[in-house]
């Protein structure tokens, strides 16, 4: 090939993709997707986008951010801290999987980070109700269940903190397995075989308890 | 899940008044509604495609031009620079010409030893007195 037409190749390629709309934002589209309006809205305007975002998703993340962490004070800070975290990485944000996912997974590790901190700083067992109410200053003014949520609670609290979260996940979120593989980036084998052992755990923890 | 079907499912936990807008309303202060560089890079991303076409055509036509001038450029470069026909007619013909008159004359027999004329006393002659090259050309 000669010198002239590898320079017109290299140039119009190039112009090409600078011309194709694949990436203003960062993000791209699955063809299936349930927040595609988010993401149409995100490439448009980033801002607007994303308080869409906001909107739609903060109530469930907290609600999920909520029941690992008991507290209302924690969970409050750890649902902030996600969404700094999402806006922080918005444009970085590659869709193979749905927003909703990837904001679960950024709300787990905030809680998560939280409950071990907090599991450094006390001294007291966290594992059960009464102790979360006991070291913190809104007691149980939050709390609002009869006897059996305080027990369900209670029993949930005994579980590892991965089980914990598959067990809320599907018991209270009815998020289905394949979801919760990309947000917990674990087989959907391996989470209803922990969903399975996690029930019998509580089960015999009520039962007994 | 006998144990579990029995428990109501319903949220145990309570939140304050009006905290859904409020935190919603903290998280954009921080984000989204922080309004500092996150449109100045939206103007910026959005005109980025245009820029890059405005520079490729730019840059195409500053290639021809140096590729057209550096070729028109080495096809004049026999010319003599800086001289009209006319100087070089009286100056460089005229030398040129003395040249081959001497080379005749020495043909001739002109500068031949028994006429007593030095060569160049006789070409100091001509070109000091103004003698028309030609007219000499014609006597020879």
């Amino acid at each position: 090939m000669s010198y002239p037409y590898n320079q017109f190749h290299f140039i119009t390629l190039n112009l090409c993709k600078l011309f194709s709309s694949k990436d203003k934002t960062g993000l791209q589209v699955g063809k299936t997707n349930p927040d595609s309006d988010i993401f149409d809205l995100l490439k448009e305007d980033l801002n607007k986008g994303f308080r869409l975002v906001v909107e739609r998703y903060s109530s469930k993340l907290y609600w999920h951010i909520r029941r690992l962490v008991i507290l209302h004070e924690d969970a409050d800070d750890a649902l902030q801290n996600t969404f700094i975290n999402a806006w922080r990485n918005i444009s970085e944000f590659r869709s193979e999987s749905s927003i909703y996912t990837w904001l679960y997974a950024i709300a787990t590790n905030e809680a998560l980070a939280l409950i071990n901190k907090r599991k450094r700083n006390s001294a007291v067992s966290l594992d059960d109700l009464g102790t979360y109410f006991a070291n913190s200053q809104e007691g149980s003014s939050w709390f609002d269940g009869n006897e059996a949520q305080k027990k369900l609670q209670n029993a949930i609290l005994q579980l590892p903190e991965k089980q914990r979260i598959v067990f809320n996940l599907k018991y209270f979120d009815e998020m289905p397995y394949e979801e919760m593989s990309g947000v917990l980036n674990t087989s959907v084998g391996a989470l209803k075989a922990s969903y399975h052992h996690a029930v019998k755990k509580i089960e015999d923890f009520i039962r007994n308890g | 899940m006998n144990e579990l079907n029995d428990i109501p499912k319903n949220n145990p936990f309570k939140v304050p008044e009006k905290y859904f807008e409020e935190v919603n309303r903290k998280i954009l202060s921080g984000t989204a509604g922080f309004d500092s560089g996150i449109q100045k890079i939206g103007i910026i991303r959005k005109l980025r495609p245009y820029l890059a076409v405005a520079a490729s055509v730019a840059l195409l036509v500053v290639l021809s031009y140096t590729a057209i001038h550096f070729f028109a450029r080495s096809e004049n470069r026999s010319e003599f620079p800086g001289i009209t026909l006319s100087e070089y007619t009286d100056n460089y013909i005229n030398d040129i010409d003395i040249i081959s008159l001497e080379e005749n004359a020495a043909e001739t027999g002109l500068f031949r030893e028994e006429t007593g004329f030095n060569k160049n006393d006789i070409m100091d002659y001509l070109v000091l007195d103004n003698i028309d090259i030609y007219d000499i050309y014609e006597h020879f």
